[in-house]
């Protein structure tokens, strides 16, 4: 015997599930509105996909405020072409990035795709786009994007995960360092960040003493640092993703006592500004070698910094640079084309564009689509108001990604690895 | 026969005519959906047929399917042919099935439970780690269709077909003398072991079996994407398969094709608009969990029940 109270329950729950479902059926039927524009004339429809959900949501939100802030300054158009952006979330997820992609190309008919950022979503999301023979333009590290698995549809407004550390390589050993330690998260970015760092080190001279490669995610750095501690080398390379392992690193390097007695050098993304947020003091004189630097003196990027702060009451990531970047080059390769986005024609049109200033600096593009473009050694300062970032020391102008190699020489090595980092 | 006999050969003619007559109506992007659904329901279906018939929930599915997954992406890579691929994938998800039976078939409930779940992030590991073999964080790049289903729509038959046998298979089982083994076992372990069944080889085999639906799983996935990375085998997408099963309704055939309608309506279709998708998941969730407690086709199961024995009961 079931007391009526349930039953009384039980229909108010039918009832609920089914002004839901109604509810999701009529918002069903909503999405039909903007179908016009697109192809009429002067408009172009992208595409822009970053994760703004799960574990890497931080990254895809910056991304997207970068890619608005751009449009947002440029009046929303490319010359006399009105550009029209179609959001989505990929969630760090290839599986989903992929089928995002679909709904963009397929449904919303959009004539380019922009984004993601994690290399596994990139890879998904660039292999689909280019197959149906529309261009995409990436800003993610995966070195191979634009090396062994070249596409002529695909196109990178960034530096791949090595690039950057080439520098860093030849650097430490001319200022005297012998012996190195490396430091690396143990997946495809950390390799390729240490790979940078170790074949250039190598190559100029110097010898690494060890390797570490540490778990994404680590909570517990001491036996790392102890192992960086016991090689006792006269420099240290950290290639880290950022987040709280770069936080936690260098805690327990503080802790362990090494700052003043190791010199340790960063790459783009360890001392972001979530490190110094999160670090503060400590963080000073830090140095690194990476192509966004915040406190860099080129009005183009002051100018870009206020108008960040006042939006978004925070300084812009490497992420936020990297989406308006994106957005940069193909307002300047829609102006070449007069607004036509025909698959490879677009793609070598962008890759013409040659910026005498951008956020990052003076860029180029190679013939394999990536970036040639300046690396600067930083270093962490306070400034005028107190807060840290990191001021240029050095630049490295018209760095490849080939390094100092030339291309064929470079694509006759495996891509890097955890067990191939050039050495 | 009946009427409700006829009912029931209604809506599984026009069953068969909806999801025929999907790709001629509907738009490539939603058949591409429907596809996502088929394949998730087909996991969750394997994870359905440990839950509901053994009680055993394994929250560390999406191992087995990627071992499947990466099977056939990794001899497709390397130039083999569809058999020796399709080999591959059997040999390797077979593998990992005995490694989860051998390591689970003396538990049940919350220990099974943790297992799986150390065993599915075992594996993720593995894909992670294993570069040189599965392309590490960067993926697989390069897997393709075989030629005669490349199309979407060609593809989205297939998918669908090997649901539907699938299906047919998993509801013969429930029905065999094995399924009623599993149900006894559920039941009461120590009575099933009292009347001289064993019930360590028993619960064996039936993770096996499991594994080969979920290993299908894996295969249609990586032929979907044509790309593969670890992110297949992460824990999200285990938890996912069980949320599909507690949604669609525990024990019942078609259960996880509903719930995977839900959640991949709620992930792909929902969060173009709601950035908060996620939430509006976990409250379909609890309300499923709150107010029917035996899943949505459970619960409708259960009102038709009612509908039907109501009459009669006014009537003598």
């Amino acid at each position: 015997m079931i007391p009526r109270r349930w039953k009384r329950q039980r229909r108010a729950a039918r009832l609920v599930l089914v002004v839901l479902a109604v509810a999701l059926a009529a918002s069903a039927c909503a999405p039909d509105e903007d179908t016009g524009g697109g192809e009429t004339g002067g408009t172009v429809k992208l595409g822009f996909i970053s994760p703004v959900t799960g574990f890497v949501a931080a990254l895809g939100t910056d991304m997207r405020r970068g890619w608005e802030m751009y449009w947002q300054q440029n009046g929303g158009k490319a010359g006399d072409v009105t550009v029209q952006t179609v959001f989505e979330d990929d969630t760090g997820d290839p599986e989903v990035a992929l089928t995002k992609a679909r709904r963009l190309v397929e449904q919303e008919q959009v004539q380019l795709v922009a984004g993601p950022i994690l290399a596994n979503t990139a890879y998904a999301v660039a292999g689909y786009v280019a197959g149906r023979g529309l261009p995409t333009v990436q800003m993610t590290g995966a070195d191979d994007l634009t090396q062994r698995k070249f596409d002529p549809l695909v196109l990178r407004v960034g530096y791949t995960s090595s690039q950057s550390n080439f520098p860093a390589g030849q650097w430490a050993y001319e200022q005297g360092h012998k012996t190195a330690v490396t430091i690396c998260p143990d997946y495809a970015f950390g390799w390729e960040s240490c790979g940078g760092f170790v074949s250039a080190f190598v190559k100029a001279g110097g010898k690494i003493e060890r390797q570490v490669w540490h778990p994404l995610g680590t909570q517990d750095f001491s036996t790392y640092v102890a192992q960086a501690r016991q090689a006792n080398p006269d420099v240290v390379f950290i290639g880290s993703a950022g987040g709280p392992d770069a936080i936690l690193f260098y805690k327990s390097w503080t802790g362990f006592g090494l700052k003043d007695r190791i010199p340790l050098v960063g790459n783009c993304c360890f001392a972001d500004q979530v490190f110094l947020r999160e670090v503060g003091e400590e963080a000073l004189d830090l140095q690194s070698f990476t192509y966004w630097s915040e406190g860099r003196d080129s009005p183009l990027v002051q100018r870009f910094v206020q108008a960040y702060e006042q939006q978004h009451k925070e300084i812009p990531s490497l992420y936020a640079a990297g989406a308006y970047t994106m957005a940069q080059v193909i307002a300047e390769a829609l102006k070449k084309t007069g607004g036509k986005i025909e698959g490879e024609d677009f793609i070598n049109a962008a890759r013409q564009v040659s910026l005498s200033e951008s956020l990052y600096g003076a860029l180029t593009f190679d013939d394999t689509n990536n970036v040639v473009g300046p690396v600067y050694r930083t270093r962490v300062q306070r400034r005028d108001d107190g807060t840290l970032w990191s001021v240029v020391e050095q630049t490295f102008p018209e760095v490849s990604q080939f390094g100092t190699e030339g291309k064929e020489a470079f694509l006759e090595h495996p891509v890097f690895s955890r067990d191939y980092t050039g050495q | 026969m009946s009427a409700a006999r006829w009912a029931g050969v209604a809506a599984l003619a026009a069953g068969i005519a909806a999801v025929v007559a999907a790709p001629y109506v509907l738009p490539s992007y939603t058949v591409s959906l429907l596809t996502l659904m088929f394949i998730a329901a087909l996991l969750a279906s394997s994870v359905n047929l440990l839950a509901g018939l053994a009680g055993l929930v394994s929250i560390g599915h999406a191992g087995i399917a990627a071992a499947g997954a990466y099977g056939v992406a990794w001899a497709t890579v390397h130039g083999l042919g569809l058999p020796a691929a399709l080999g591959v994938a059997a040999a390797l998800t077979l593998a990992v099935s005995v490694v989860y039976a051998l390591t689970t078939m003396r538990t049940s409930g919350i220990v099974f439970l943790m297992i799986t779940l150390a065993l599915g992030i075992t594996v993720f590991g593995l894909a992670l780690k294993l570069s040189s073999v599965t392309g590490g964080q960067n993926g697989l790049t390069g897997v393709r269709r075989p030629g005669m289903v490349g199309e979407w729509w060609q593809y989205y038959f297939f998918t669908a077909a090997v649901y539907g046998a699938c299906l047919l298979v998993l509801a013969a089982m429930s029905r065999s003398p094995f399924g009623l083994t599993l149900r006894g076992i559920r039941e009461s372990q120590s009575r099933m072991t009292s009347l001289g069944y064993s019930v360590t080889a028993v619960k064996f085999v039936a993770i096996l079996v499991s594994g080969a639906f979920a290993g299908c799983a894996g295969v249609l996935l990586a032929w979907n994407s044509e790309f593969l990375s670890p992110s297949v085998a992460s824990f999200s997408r285990s938890a996912l398969a069980v949320v599909i099963v507690i949604v669609g309704g525990v024990g019942t055939l078609l259960g996880p094709l509903v719930g995977a309608g839900i959640v991949v309506a709620a992930e792909y279709w929902l969060s173009s608009y709601v950035e908060r998708w996620q939430t509006v998941l976990g409250a379909v969730l609890i309300l499923v969990v709150l107010f029917a407690p035996r899943g949505i086709v459970g619960g409708l199961e259960g009102l038709a029940g009612q509908l039907t024995h109501r009459p009669r009961k006014e009537g003598s």
